[in-house]
């Protein structure tokens, strides 16, 4: 067997603030092979962005402390120069953020922007590289790209900027995209057309994604596998069937409770998970979500309060929670499943 | 661009009589009578009215504008000679046409202006850039210690301190004068060096935070994270990125400053002896000169209104999102 | 001489500019700065001030008497604040430009400088200080031989006929106002002699022999035309407007350049005779006047005395007040001072039309806390001299008194006080003091009211704004008991310090009688004393009527001002003069 293309373990990411340490990310494993999209869902401040960005090592070192390992095809990323780090970001790994219009310099034109990352990572002409960024632009269908350009970012939809992101992101054939809420900031319609556009694209270069949203609908129309995250820690895997068809964390289903649906009768209410996310500084024992959860009692007295339960089985589809199997599967087919 | 222009020249030439006529009449609301002030201690009622005559204040204060105005297209006599077109008034303290003082002043305040924000810029976006690049380290903290001192620091202060140390005791510095630069450029430069540290003292530190917090700003924006997850080296982000974004807020000040120096600078003038529009313009409010002051006046909002319309051209340059229309 | 009003304004222009702020610190401090016993080169005590005498033909023939060790060349600079506004003798009235013209205008006549700083009036285009037959109403003057402006022609009865008739002009308003009153024949107009109108009041009999008729005697018109303001000014190259800008040379230097504001330089006037002069030694070849040098910084250039600075004087600048402590206490500093009393006096008038009780106003004197309002001011290099009369030690004949202790107690004597109010029988009388509202004059009136009280007095302080001060008080029915003012003397006789101010005949809206002192046995002595022709015998009348006015208390007098200068050590001869109360050029040379 070998090994898979990115392989995160026990990953910890902690920072140090005026408050105290806080710790994003506590212990997380998963892995990704190319060709798969690997969706990371969960509240903001669960960990999702603050994993990926140590990905790339875009933490600042002064107030991160990182530990665990993330290979990338064989390459440990902990602990690379950062003379490595620049090779690999935006020429083997990509990223892709949430807000294009933020997230573009309003400064300097699309054309140089796209250029000017696949000039530094291969050391093409100036010429070549806007020939290189007129292509690309238009691979991500952007009409007309000869003229557009050299136009600056603010010339462009929100829907087009977003193209222009991805343009820019793919513009050395990345092994590894990094879509962080690609979509979050795009209307519904737009939204679809971005999600196409990836699936498109991945098809073509066999490129791995990782895309983290909050939104499961993006999920089930993008991803292969979930990872469901909560303070800093993953409580769920699987395939999209598996975590969105039989979830099994009580996390999970809070969430997917909260989804409004189309086909559901417009009385009946959305029901939210209850209770705030934790605090990373101070990290309730135990489960993180124990505060929350409606069922810890099921679990037996204090359990749930007193050890972290593990991600299990370790491959295939995995939660982390107390319940028994059958209790799970009771509690979701009786109390969740009709509110899906 | 060029609409833009025509517009916004029109709109100061607006400004710039507004303020004339502003100055000119509240001159005219204070209960002193410049009059009275020429005529000494043993004023008669017949010589007030003839030194009224020859200050041209006998007339009614509209008529008097009305005058000035159109003596700047067309020229004026005086009792006292001819003042040629753009003639802003005659003054009778220096006994010459208001232009030709300022004409002569304005190289010693420009030469002033332009070496001194040579200094202040370099020293100020400078130490900002590199404290912005080692927040929280010591070289952040003594370059924002440094600026706080200098911010708290006056020109009549430190400019007699510097003169009595560096020219009147190491004399290691020539003692501050005027050279024009098309005379002898190096004495231009040597007789100006003092008074351009000194008044950079106080500007540095202005821009050294600014900097400093602009860059910070910037450095925390997303588009100076995609720079970086994209592979730029910290260096390019620094310098191309952010450094780009932070200039916006450093150009809009030092549009201003450079307004208000170009309006002559009143203490750096005072304590270097230099004669410059500064001066002229402390001068015209203690010998109550009307049309020097009226011409101080306006070189200053000229200068600033001037440098507003650059700023905003410049802003255009940098940042694409602002257009000129 | 103008010299109160200017002063007073730009001290506050200066305070905008915030240098003031620096000496207010220094002085907080308290307490004026300590004399040594190191004493300047050249202090002018009381005694040698007031000797002033008019000398004879002999005393105003050329060459002027030679400076101790002086040779004769070189460069003398001159660093001060202002620039000359006026050069044009008819519009000078200042004691500044008066310094300046002393080496480029001439006048009839001119004070002769001793060593020991006593004046002597002597003819200076004139061969002697003018004749007078019949007590001062007619006045005579003869021309010297071989003089001559800068051009080589010479200077002619013309010339000064002319001088005397262009400052009737409009164009020069600025001058002194004393000839131009007296000469005037009675119910006549006169607008200057270019509309080919003249006027026979001055009459040049020849070519060496000027007559002025005066509308009414004054024994002491010798002094009148000595002020620059009656300087002689050519027919021929009278330029009139532009005059001003470029004089005609009469002296022993001409302006070569002079740009306004930055500085002024002077060459020898080759047709200038030292034999026709009893004043002038002019020494040096060249000077180099640059201006806007505040106080401070000549004060530490003389300080520091470095390269050119070493040839360099003042004629104004004083010795910055936060330096004084500093000047007082270096002995080799001390010998590069320039210390004397100027002409200007200043005092608190008593408005007499509101306290009519003469032991009030004794009683306001003697509980004066003069001591400390000097010490808020500098002490007595920074501000002067405590005075106790009308005239100031600098005038003929000068008498000193004390009649109310000021001299012996000047920090006030609230006993005294008391026992005059306790004999006027007004144990408390308010009064309403108004001052100009400066910080150092707000803390000045803390130091009166709190004195005053101690007497008895109730003080109520009115702030005036320090813009419209002077039109405030002159106000004939102005609503304030006390208020300052001072008085400069245009030259040093008796008649100058008193008829303008305390003849009682003068009383009028903003005119200097500003105390509405009106007592017709003094009005009688003024008219008395003003037909003496004999200089000494007048002087010993004004001395007497200051003694007799003061019993009556009009006033408060505060000081004689003084001046406190530096220069350079390259430079000798250096002198204060008591007229212009500032220092002198003519006796200036470089050391070689």
């Amino acid at each position: 067997m070998t090994a898979p293309f990115l392989s995160v373990r026990d990953l910890t990411v902690d920072f140090s603030t005026e408050d105290g340490v806080v710790h994003a990310v506590n212990g997380l494993s998963f892995d990704i092979e190319k060709g798969t999209t690997l969706g990371i869902v969960g509240e903001s401040g669960s960990g999702k962005s603050v994993t990926n960005l140590a990905i790339l090592g875009l933490h600042d070192p002064d107030f991160t402390s990182i530990s665990g390992e993330i290979v990338l095809d064989g390459q440990e990323l902990i602990g690379a120069s950062r003379r490595e780090l620049e090779r690999l970001r935006g020429n083997k790994v990509a990223m892709i953020f949430q807000d294009p219009l933020t997230s573009l310099s309003p400064f300097h034109t699309v054309g140089r922007q796209i250029g000017e990352t696949y000039r530094k990572h291969t050391g093409a002409s100036r010429a070549k590289a806007r020939q290189r960024a007129i292509e690309m632009l238009g691979r991500v269908g952007i009409p007309q790209p000869q003229s557009r350009v050299d136009d600056h970012p603010h010339q462009f939809s929100g829907g087009m900027r977003q193209r222009v992101m991805i343009a820019m992101a793919l513009v050395c054939d990345p092994d590894l995209l990094i879509a962080d809420e690609p979509t979050t900031a795009l209307d519904v319609t737009v939204q679809a057309q971005i999600l196409d556009l990836l699936r498109d694209l991945q098809e073509q270069t066999g490129t791995a994604i990782i895309m983290i949203t909050h939104d499961l609908g993006v999920v089930t129309s993008a991803a292969h596998e979930v990872l469901v995250m909560y303070a800093g820690r993953a409580v769920e895997r699987g395939t999209v069937r598996e975590v969105l068809g039989s979830p099994r964390h009580p996390y999970t289903w809070g969430l997917l409770s909260s989804l409004p649906r189309l086909s559901a009768p417009v009385d009946v209410p959305l029901v939210p998970v209850r209770g705030t996310p934790p605090s990373l500084i101070n990290v309730p024992p135990g489960c993180p979500f124990h505060p929350r959860c409606d069922y810890a009692a099921l679990a037996g007295p204090g359990l749930c309060g007193q050890e972290r339960p593990e991600l299990s089985p370790h491959r295939g589809h995995g939660d982390a929670c107390y319940l028994t199997p059958a209790q799970k599967r009771d509690i979701f087919l009786e109390k969740v499943k009709e509110h899906l | 661009m060029y609409r833009f222009l025509v517009r916004r020249i029109l709109g100061a030439a607006m400004i710039l009589l507004i303020i004339s006529a502003l100055t000119f009449f509240l001159f005219f609301a204070i209960p002193r009578d410049p009059a009275a002030f020429a005529c000494g201690k043993l004023c008669t009622p017949e010589t007030l009215e003839i030194v009224r005559r020859n200050l041209g204040i006998d007339e009614p204060v509209f008529l008097q504008y009305w005058h000035w105005l159109v003596g700047i297209f067309t020229g004026r006599d005086f009792t006292y000679g001819h003042c040629d077109a753009p003639c802003l008034g005659y003054s009778f303290v220096n006994q010459e046409p208001i232009f030709q003082a300022l004409v002569d002043r304005f190289p010693t305040t420009l030469s002033l202006t332009f070496g001194a924000a040579v200094v202040f810029l370099l020293f100020g976006i400078g130490m900002g850039m590199i404290a912005a690049a080692r927040q929280g380290r010591p070289a952040d903290k003594i370059a924002s210690s440094a600026s706080l001192i200098g911010a708290s620091m006056q020109i009549y202060f430190v400019g007699v301190l510097a003169t009595w140390v560096l020219v009147d005791q190491l004399q290691i510095i020539e003692r501050p004068s005027y050279t024009p630069l098309t005379e002898n450029p190096l004495q231009w430069f040597y007789g100006l060096l003092l008074p351009w540290l000194v008044l950079s003292i106080i500007f540095t530190a202005n821009y050294t935070r600014m900097t400093r917090s602009s860059m910070v700003e910037q450095l925390g924006e997303d588009y100076v994270r995609t720079a970086r997850a994209k592979g730029m080296s910290a260096r390019t982000v620094f310098l191309r990125f952010a450094w780009r974004g932070a200039m916006g807020p450093v150009i809009t000040i030092f549009g201003v400053d450079l307004g208000v120096l170009l309006g002559g600078a009143i203490i750096t003038e005072q304590t270097f002896s230099l004669h410059g529009i500064g001066e002229l313009s402390i001068k015209a409010v203690i010998n109550q000169d009307l049309p020097m002051l009226l011409g101080v006046i306006l070189v200053a909002a000229t200068a600033i209104v001037l440098f507003n319309i650059v700023v905003d051209a410049a802003y255009a340059f940098i940042d694409p999102r602002v257009r000129l229309s | 001489m103008r010299y109160p009003r200017k002063r007073a304004v730009t001290a506050v222009a200066t305070l905008v500019a915030g240098a003031l702020a620096l000496s207010a610190c220094a002085q907080g401090g308290g307490g004026g700065p300590k004399t040594t016993n190191a004493a300047p080169t050249r202090t002018q005590d009381a005694q040698a001030a007031s000797k002033v005498k008019v000398g004879t033909a002999e005393d105003s023939k050329g060459p002027a008497a030679a400076e101790p060790g002086a040779t004769k060349g070189g460069t003398v600079n001159m660093i001060d604040r202002d620039d000359f506004t006026h050069l044009d003798p008819a519009r000078i009235w200042l004691n500044y430009y008066m310094t300046a013209s002393k080496l480029f205008t001439r006048q009839l006549t001119e004070y002769k400088l001793a060593q020991d700083g006593s004046l002597t009036l002597v003819g200076d285009l004139a061969t002697d200080a003018g004749t007078t037959e019949d007590g001062g109403k007619t006045w005579k003057f003869t021309l010297k031989d071989n003089i001559k402006w800068q051009d080589g022609s010479p200077i002619t009865t013309a010339d000064i006929k002319h001088s005397f008739e262009r400052i009737y002009a409009d164009f020069t308003p600025e001058g002194p106002p004393y000839a131009e009153e007296w000469l005037l024949p009675e119910g006549k107009k006169y607008k200057g002699p270019y509309d080919g109108e003249h006027l026979d009041t001055v009459e040049a009999v020849d070519d060496k022999t000027i007559v002025f008729h005066l509308n009414s005697p004054h024994p002491d018109f010798n002094f009148t035309v000595a002020m620059t303001g009656y300087g002689a000014v050519p027919k021929k190259h009278d330029t009139k407007e532009k005059y001003d800008k470029m004089p005609f040379s009469s002296g022993p230097y001409k302006i070569v350049s002079h740009v306004t504001d930055k500085s002024m330089d002077l060459e020898r006037n080759e047709h200038w005779d030292p034999a026709t002069d009893a004043i002038r030694n002019a020494y040096p070849d060249k000077w180099h006047m640059e201006f806007g040098v505040q106080a401070l910084q000549s004060t530490d250039r003389f300080i520091a005395d470095n390269g050119a600075d070493k040839q360099t004087l003042t004629f104004h600048n004083p010795v910055a007040t936060e330096r004084i402590q500093q000047v007082v206490g270096d002995p080799e500093l001390m010998k590069r001072t320039v210390q004397g009393l100027t002409p200007f006096t200043t005092f608190y008038n008593i408005n007499n039309s509101r306290v009519k009780d003469v032991k009030v106003r004794q009683a306001l004197i003697s509980a004066f806390p003069m001591q400390q309002v000097r010490q808020l001011q500098g002490g007595e290099l920074g501000i002067g001299k405590f005075a106790s009369t009308i005239i100031s030690p600098t005038v003929l004949g000068h008498e000193p008194f004390d009649l109310y202790g000021q001299q012996t107690k000047p920090q006030g004597d609230p006993e005294k006080a008391k026992k005059l109010l306790a004999e006027a029988g007004q144990p408390n009388p308010t009064i309403v003091y108004a001052y100009n509202q400066t910080p150092t004059q707000e803390k000045v009136t803390v130091a009166i009211k709190t004195g005053l009280e101690k007497a008895g007095f109730k003080v109520v302080t009115k702030p005036l704004n320090p813009a419209t001060y002077y039109d405030a008080i002159g106000k004939l029915d102005n609503p304030y008991d006390v208020y300052w003012s001072g008085w400069a003397t245009d030259w040093p006789t008796g008649s100058t310090a008193i008829t303008l101010t305390y003849d009682g005949r003068k009383i009028a809206a903003q005119q200097p009688n500003y105390s509405h002192f009106n007592d017709p046995d003094v009005n009688a002595a003024i008219d008395k004393a003003s037909a003496i022709v004999d200089p000494a015998e007048a002087g010993k009348a004004w001395a007497a009527l200051d003694k007799m006015i003061m019993e009556k208390a009009p006033i408060i007098p505060e000081f004689y001002q003084s001046y406190f200068g530096l220069y350079g050590s390259g430079l000798g001869g250096v002198k204060f003069h008591p007229v212009t109360g500032e220092q002198y050029p003519n006796d200036v040379y470089v050391k070689q």
